[in-house]
């Protein structure tokens, strides 16, 4: 008689869950937004959050998603726009980052001031790094 | 506006919409582009005989970016 294969369907925790993680990001990224730049408390505060997702992306704490054996010919495009991005900020980065030649991160100053602009992009640091505890 | 500085932000512009647009492709049926995703996740595979080089290298940087864009 033949036997049918063995199903394992892999239950997500509920704080692996986006309608969990996405909120409890969306909060941290709104008290981080509130810490000014160069202020001591959000230097402990971006060392906090970093170090933590940090520290949980090294456990095995947090199930990871499969990651690719191989990465095909089309993976070599990904190059281009990082050549790009780099050339321009290496280059203003040696210019001196004026306001001539500014850096990305000097064009950013002024729209990260914007509490909402830095809650944002403070949210997409976070998701960014919670996604790559994850793979 | 100088032009200096219109070349500059027209650069790093282009940078990221065709990072956005290789993304995008990357989630096509039959794409030979892998997501940015799936980059990063192969690249942290790399160890160095139980050292997680490519895991540690791409987790501190993305902690520097975050310091640097919202502490320093």
């Amino acid at each position: 008689m033949e036997q049918s294969p063995e199903v394992i369907a892999e239950v997500p925790r509920p704080w692996d869950r986006p309608i969990v993680a996405v909120p409890v990001l969306a909060v941290l990224a709104i008290i981080g937004a509130q810490f000014p730049s160069f202020s001591m408390s959000a230097n402990v505060y971006v060392m906090g959050t970093g170090g933590a997702l940090f520290w949980l992306g090294l456990s095995h704490r947090i199930p990871k998603r499969p990651a690719p054996q191989r990465l095909g010919s089309g993976a070599a495009w990904w190059f281009v726009p990082l050549l790009i991005f780099w050339v321009f900020e290496a280059g203003t980065f040696v210019l001196g980052s004026t306001d001539e030649f500014p850096t990305f991160s000097r064009l950013a100053d002024p729209i990260l001031e914007d509490r909402l602009m830095r809650s944002l992009a403070y949210f997409g640091w976070l998701s960014a790094f919670w996604g790559l505890v994850r793979r | 506006m100088s032009v200096s500085r219109l070349i500059v932000i027209s650069g790093f512009t282009v940078a990221i919409a065709l990072a956005v647009v290789m993304e995008w492709a990357s989630r096509r049926e039959g794409s030979r582009i892998p997501s940015f995703g799936d980059v990063c996740a192969y690249v942290m595979q790399y160890e160095v005989g139980r050292v997680p080089v490519g895991r540690l290298g791409m987790y501190g940087f993305w902690w520097w970016v975050g310091w640097h864009f919202f502490a320093r």
